[in-house]
């Protein structure tokens, strides 16, 4: 194939082009992160820092920070907890989306049952009601569950919101891979469920990997929900906790900074670890 | 699927043989239990299966496309029914070493399934069901997605095994060469019936129709609209002009038919040429001869009547016959291999 330089020179400034305007922001993040307050604030702009220093991070989950660092505060005990909550709530979340997923998924995809089309749909058309119509309901509705402030709360609630597009990925991924070596399993001696757990589940491992991976980034990505349902740090996770960072007279930037990229961390490991897979899924060769 | 009643017996091989969509893998798959039967009954061993799930049946089956567990090792996949049994490791390790030895696939038990060619596939899936040593085996085209040269080795193949083994076999299969050459019996299927079952010559020699006799045999049977004509003790079948002696021993049959139309069935090979002709055993045709191909061992002629039907006539000739394309020729047909069907039901008349 033979390409025109010019059509390769549009394609690298906009490859270069995309990159910096999703990378950018990050890599501002992590020179603020590093800055003191000082640097932050100084005119003309500073962009990257005299001296790097982990000040910002030290005070976030050490303890006591420097004062260059923007003053002594003492948020290690919150963050440390924020991000504890938000990682446990991602995984609890994330397994029980998939068990319940995968295993209505599969039966969408694979038994005969009455009522089987419009169950489907029916669980799949919730995932186009926004959460913010259904805010103030489901508040009253954790409040009188005894749900507000509680991990568990957010664990049933994002497995409401989230499964079905869940299901519906599972269903489509199940419907695309072959019915005989699951009849040739019935037909060894299976039950339905044997056959799928030695049969068809290992078939779907990177789809569910992918699937995982989506669902892990858009749980630890919740931020209204965990808003309006947590209070204390006996649930509030690190998405909650940043923002009250912002203070109404002062900032504190650099410390703002430090937490945004902690928090950046665990998402963006498990996207490197699964990216693969995921590729895979969005491509349509899982 | 209506009235299919049919019933394999210990070691016999029976094909079920029919166009696309007749229904031959829906019945195997009822026998297998994956399919729901609606009315009727299945039996396996003489035991009554009909509402059984398939892990119950007792049954192995080889699927077209093979079906391995791609995730699995070849030992795993054979051994695998063994172990959803609950068979003791090394008993089952004893079985699968024996059960490769029998196809010869000892030195691919620890490879995976995509390591494998087509053939080695094909392997794998027949000792996945032998292992089992079930009550019956059902295969479903087994041999179709494999090459030419290597469906003639596992038909040689599969017919051994099966030998070997000896339990009843349920083969379904759309090529009729398989049928032919692997069945003891042949069943053939359209639209969901059974229009037939016999020995592949039974079936040959005696279709109870015309569907049969079209289906069995390659080049296809004749099948020519004629007419039947009485002159006093001479009957004689009308096609394309030329008129046929038909033989004494099927007047008797023929007797209602008198003066109307039939369909007249003539195999190609039952046909030959000019030099072979004799009066009396053979019937003559006047055709003109449009393609003659030559399969070294015979030749295949393309001929079409020499009348203004030009009804197109298939013929299996020896390969040294003389024919010129484009020329007249008398052919002849030998008129104890008649065959005679009802224009209207397509029944065999005999």
């Amino acid at each position: 194939m033979t390409r025109c330089p010019a059509a390769q020179l549009l394609r690298v400034v906009a490859i270069t082009g995309i990159g910096l305007w999703s990378l950018a922001p990050i890599g501002l993040g992590v020179a603020t992160s590093l800055s003191t307050q000082a640097d932050v604030q100084a005119v003309p702009a500073r962009w990257l820092p005299r001296h790097a220093m982990l000040d910002a991070y030290r005070s976030l989950l050490g303890g006591t920070g420097d004062v260059r660092a923007g003053g002594t505060v003492s948020e290690s005990g919150a963050f440390a907890h924020a991000m504890w909550n938000s990682a446990s709530v991602t995984l609890m979340s994330t397994l029980s989306i998939l068990c319940v997923a995968i295993s209505a998924g599969y039966a969408f995809a694979r038994l005969r049952f009455p009522g089987r089309g419009a169950l489907f749909w029916a669980i799949v058309a919730t995932t186009v009601v926004p959460v913010f119509t259904v805010v103030i309901a489901l508040f009253g509705l954790m409040a009188d569950a005894h749900l507000i402030d509680r991990k568990l709360g957010l664990v049933l609630v994002f497995v409401s919101t989230t499964t079905p597009l869940a299901m519906w990925l599972v269903c489509n991924n199940v419907k695309e891979l072959p019915t005989e070596p699951e009849e040739a399993a019935l037909i060894d001696g299976c039950t339905r469920w044997q056959a799928f757990w030695h049969v068809v589940l290992p078939q779907m491992r990177s789809g569910i990997a992918a699937l995982s991976a989506i669902v892990m980034l858009s749980v630890w990505g919740e931020f209204l929900i965990p808003l309006m349902l947590t209070s204390t740090s006996a649930s509030k996770p690190v998405t909650v906790l940043i923002p009250e960072y912002v203070g109404k007279y002062t900032t504190n930037y650099p410390l703002l900074a430090a937490a945004g990229v902690l928090a950046l961390l665990p998402p963006a490991v498990v996207a490197l670890i699964l990216n693969r897979y995921i590729r895979g899924m969005l491509s349509g060769s899982s | 699927m209506r009235d299919i009643s049919l019933k394999v017996e210990p070691g016999e091989l029976v094909v079920l043989v029919g166009p696309s969509g007749c229904g031959k893998t829906t019945t195997l798959r009822m026998v297998a239990g994956l399919e729901a039967v609606t009315a009727g009954e299945v039996r396996i061993a003489g035991r009554l299966v009909t509402g059984l799930p398939p892990r119950h049946r007792n049954v192995a089956m080889v699927f077209q496309n093979y079906a391995l567990y791609a995730h699995m090792t070849v030992r795993a996949n054979i051994g695998f029914g063994l172990k959803m049994a609950g068979m003791p490791k090394r008993e089952i390790r004893g079985r699968v070493n024996q059960a490769a030895d029998i196809l010869g696939i000892t030195e691919l038990l620890d490879r995976k399934p995509r390591q494998l060619s087509g053939g080695q596939r094909q392997r794998v899936a027949m000792g996945r069901a032998i292992v089992r040593e079930p009550a019956a085996f059902l295969m479903d085209e087994p041999l179709s997605n494999l090459d030419a040269k290597l469906r003639v080795e596992m038909r040689a193949e599969i017919t051994n095994v099966h030998r070997r083994i000896g339990a009843p076999t349920l083969y379904v299969t759309h090529d009729q060469t398989e049928a032919m050459t692997m069945g003891d019996r042949v069943a053939i299927l359209r639209q969901g019936a059974l229009e037939q079952i016999g020995t592949p010559l039974e079936l040959y020699e005696r279709p109870v129709n015309v569907f049969v006799a079209g289906f069995i045999g390659s080049p296809a049977m004749n099948l020519l609209p004629a007419t039947l004509d009485s002159s006093g003790d001479a009957w004689y079948a009308s096609v394309g002009g030329s008129r046929l002696l038909i033989p004494t021993k099927t007047r008797a049959a023929l007797q209602p038919f008198a003066g109307h139309d039939i369909v007249l069935g003539l195999r190609p090979e039952d046909f030959v040429s000019t030099e072979d002709l004799r009066e009396g055993a053979h019937g003559v045709i006047q055709a003109t001869v449009a393609r003659a191909e030559s399969l070294g061992s015979e030749l295949l002629v393309y001929l079409t009547m020499n009348d203004a039907t030009t009804l197109p006539l298939t013929v299996r000739l020896d390969r040294r016959a003389a024919l010129q394309q484009g020329a007249p020729t008398r052919i002849g047909v030998d008129l104890q291999r008649l065959y005679f069907f009802d224009p209207k039901t397509g029944a065999a008349i005999r």
